[in-house]
């Protein structure tokens, strides 16, 4: 037969051509991310270690040991955490009611597109909504006033401040918490449940025993993913407070761009900080998830 | 008295029924398949047993104590499922001491039962592996060994091979026998492969569309099935359009060849009905002059090895019936198109609607 000779010359043409194409659809990713990702953080490490005449120096890394500097890590730090245990909780508490509740299905489609956009809404229209809403002279604390004879000002509530704005960020958290916990409740198999219940456990012990140190990682490596959520947001803090609080994202927009207090310097390091909580953040998240996804095989 | 009962057991789901009528005796120790096609309530019938799914009415019992509205957690039942149910989470070690941690046992005496599974399973060495680190076959031994380690009142297998590949399949068929016997469970057995029940139980419970069509051991079910659906569901069958000529002297007329039938016919003369016979009741040739032994003739319609068994189907004239030979090196086989003669033993067959 003449089989041999015939389909080999085919194949060893067509597929090193057709490796070139395969990278092709990648490019604009590496470009993209070279242009925006890793030339920004080189330029951020380089800057930390430069004074204003381009010399090397340790003066910047230094001046973030600064009171006021190390307030605004330990504020956005509090923030983040505060938000992301916060919106973790109660998102992981409303993913449990759409995915495992057995509720109707259209309140688990219409609670999915609505965390799908509230997730993605930050920024200025967020704080204007909610200074709308619960300002001052917002649309909520009127009634809460006209009606109920409830000044939530007099009683202590103050949007403009550190839990104000922990309240404003939630609406971005708890629905990003939502997104990924609801597919990883959905993963939890009804066997488990079941395989438990025939052994003789409780619902509890289900939970304590099978379910959650099923989700552990996934709901730790979410609650990470809010973290870094918040610590890295700023126009909405900007746009809420003016300025007022003292978050890292604020001050390294004052370094950079401010009149009074311009240091570009300390800008440089004070954003790299960031990008190295942000590093280790996301880091963990990718340890834990894949911690889940090696069970979940 | 048996050991696990179920009494006109019934089952609905919105109104559409899933298992009516089940009325079954197990007795302790007795391995107890259900055997029927997709859908017709098999599941659902062994979800009664364990207890995820209350009867809508009838009552289940186990060793004479009434089951029926027991919730899940209390039945001391032990049940292996069909997909991987293994907690992912941990170890083999901690999912087969899993029920017994949950009674609160003491400790060394878990880890003494867990070894003693282990190797009941053959799995001596994989104690600290995790479920997704063992292959198909050795996760069922693993949640085998777990429904059996906490000591249930009886076992209950919902088509636990069928997620497995041929081979594996086999041999743990027999593992499973093996240790039922061993251990002498009481055990029902959920499967829709009818050489698999055939194969490892003791009774077999043929079920279709939610009823039970028929209970008896392999060989009753196989020989002397009762209804048409069991014919044809267990084994191949082979079904002829016939006349019956004379019911009392168990005659029937095929394309006006008179047929002796082995089994009383329960039908009136000139009635149309059906000769049933098994495909390995057949051999090539004629029946020279045996008056208990039948004859057809026919065209070959095909030739098929299938492994130690070679299929011809024979074209006889108004119907094709299978003929099953055994492979055996001296066969001579006819080629397709060849015209043949072929007979069987009339007490090979019988008549059924
Ligand atoms: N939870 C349920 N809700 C509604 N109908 C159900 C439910 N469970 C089973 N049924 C119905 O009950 C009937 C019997 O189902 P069952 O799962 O017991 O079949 P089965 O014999 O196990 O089939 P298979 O071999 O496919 O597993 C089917 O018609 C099925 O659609
Ligand atoms: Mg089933």
């Amino acid at each position: 037969m003449t089989q041999a000779s015939l389909p080999l010359q085919k194949p060893a043409t067509i597929r090193p051509r057709g490796a070139v194409f395969n990278w092709i659809g990648v490019i604009p990713f590496f470009l993209f991310a070279i242009a925006f990702l890793f030339l920004p953080s080189s330029s951020l490490f380089i800057g930390s270690f430069q004074n204003s005449e381009g010399g090397f120096t340790f003066d910047n890394i230094l001046g973030l040991s600064q009171p006021k500097i190390l307030d605004s890590y330990w504020l956005s730090i509090r923030v983040s955490a505060v938000t992301a245990i916060g919106g973790g909780i109660f998102g992981f508490l409303l993913a449990y009611a759409v995915s495992i509740g057995g509720l109707p299905a259209w309140v688990r489609s219409s609670i999915t597109t609505f965390s799908g956009v509230a997730s993605n809404f930050a920024g200025v229209p967020l704080a204007y909504a909610f200074v709308a809403v619960l300002g001052r002279v917002g649309f909520v604390t009127g009634i809460l006033k006209d009606i109920f004879n409830i000044d939530i000002y007099e009683a202590g509530f103050n949007l403009y401040s550190f839990w104000g704005l922990s309240l404003t960020y939630m609406y971005f958290q708890f629905p990003l918490m939502v997104l990924v916990m609801a597919p990883a409740l959905d993963g939890l198999k009804r066997e488990w449940r079941e395989a438990c219940e025939n052994l003789g456990a409780t619902s509890f012990e289900y939970w304590r025993y099978v379910a959650m140190p099923i989700l552990l990682p996934s709901l730790l490596g979410t609650m990470i993913l809010l973290f870094g959520n918040a610590f890295g947001a700023y126009a909405t803090a900007l746009a809420l407070t003016g300025g007022t609080l003292n978050l890292v994202t604020i001050q390294i927009g004052a370094q950079i761009r401010g009149d009074v207090l311009h240091n570009p310097g300390l800008g440089y390091a004070l954003a790299f900080g960031m990008v190295v909580i942000m590093a280790i953040s996301i880091a963990a998240y990718t340890w834990l998830q894949r911690r889940t996804e090696r069970w979940l095989r | 008295m048996a050991y696990l009962e179920l009494e006109n057991v019934r089952k609905e789901f919105n109104n559409s029924v899933a298992v009516e009528n089940f009325n079954l005796k197990v007795e302790r120790g007795e391995f107890v398949s259900f055997l029927g096609p997709s859908g017709c309530g098999k599941t659902t019938t062994l979800r009664m047993i364990a207890g995820f799914e209350l009867p809508t009415s009838g009552a289940i019992t186990i060793n004479g104590v009434d089951m029926t509205d027991t919730p899940p957690n209390k039945r001391n039942v032990g049940m292996v499922f069909q997909a991987y149910a293994l907690f992912p989470n941990m170890t083999v070690a901690d999912n087969i001491g899993f029920g017994l941690k949950i009674a609160k046992r003491p400790a060394d005496e878990i880890k003494k039962r867990v070894k003693e599974m282990l190797d009941l399973i053959h799995l001596p060495v994989k104690g600290d592996s995790y479920p997704y680190q063992l292959s198909g076959g050795q996760q069922q031994r693993v949640a085998l060994a777990r429904a059996l380690a906490f000591q249930p009142q009886v076992l209950l297998l919902d088509e636990p091979l069928s997620a497995l590949d041929a081979k594996i399949r086999v041999e743990l068929r027999s593992e499973i026998r093996r240790i039922q016997q061993q251990l002498g469970i009481t055990t029902i057995y959920v499967t829709h492969d009818q050489e698999e029940a055939l194969s490892i139980s003791d009774r077999i419970v043929v079920m279709s569309a939610g009823k039970m069509e028929q209970v008896g051991t392999p060989f009753e079910i196989y020989n002397f099935p009762q209804t048409s659906f069991t014919a044809s569901f267990v084994g191949q069958l082979n079904l002829l359009p016939v006349t019956v000529s004379d019911a009392e002297g168990r005659r029937c007329a095929f394309n006006g060849r008179a047929l002796a039938v082995g089994q009383p016919i329960r039908f009136a003369n000139g009635a149309s009905v059906r000769l049933a016979l098994r495909p390995e009741e057949l051999n090539l040739g004629g029946a020279s002059g045996d008056s208990q032994r039948n004859e057809l003739t026919g065209a070959v319609e095909s030739v098929n090895f299938l492994g130690s068994v070679v299929r011809i189907r024979v074209d006889v004239g108004g119907a094709t019936i299978s003929i099953d030979l055994f492979n055996e090196r001296q066969l001579v086989l006819p080629k397709a198109g060849e015209q043949v003669t072929v007979n069987f033993p009339a007490e090979s067959c019988w008549v059924m609607e």
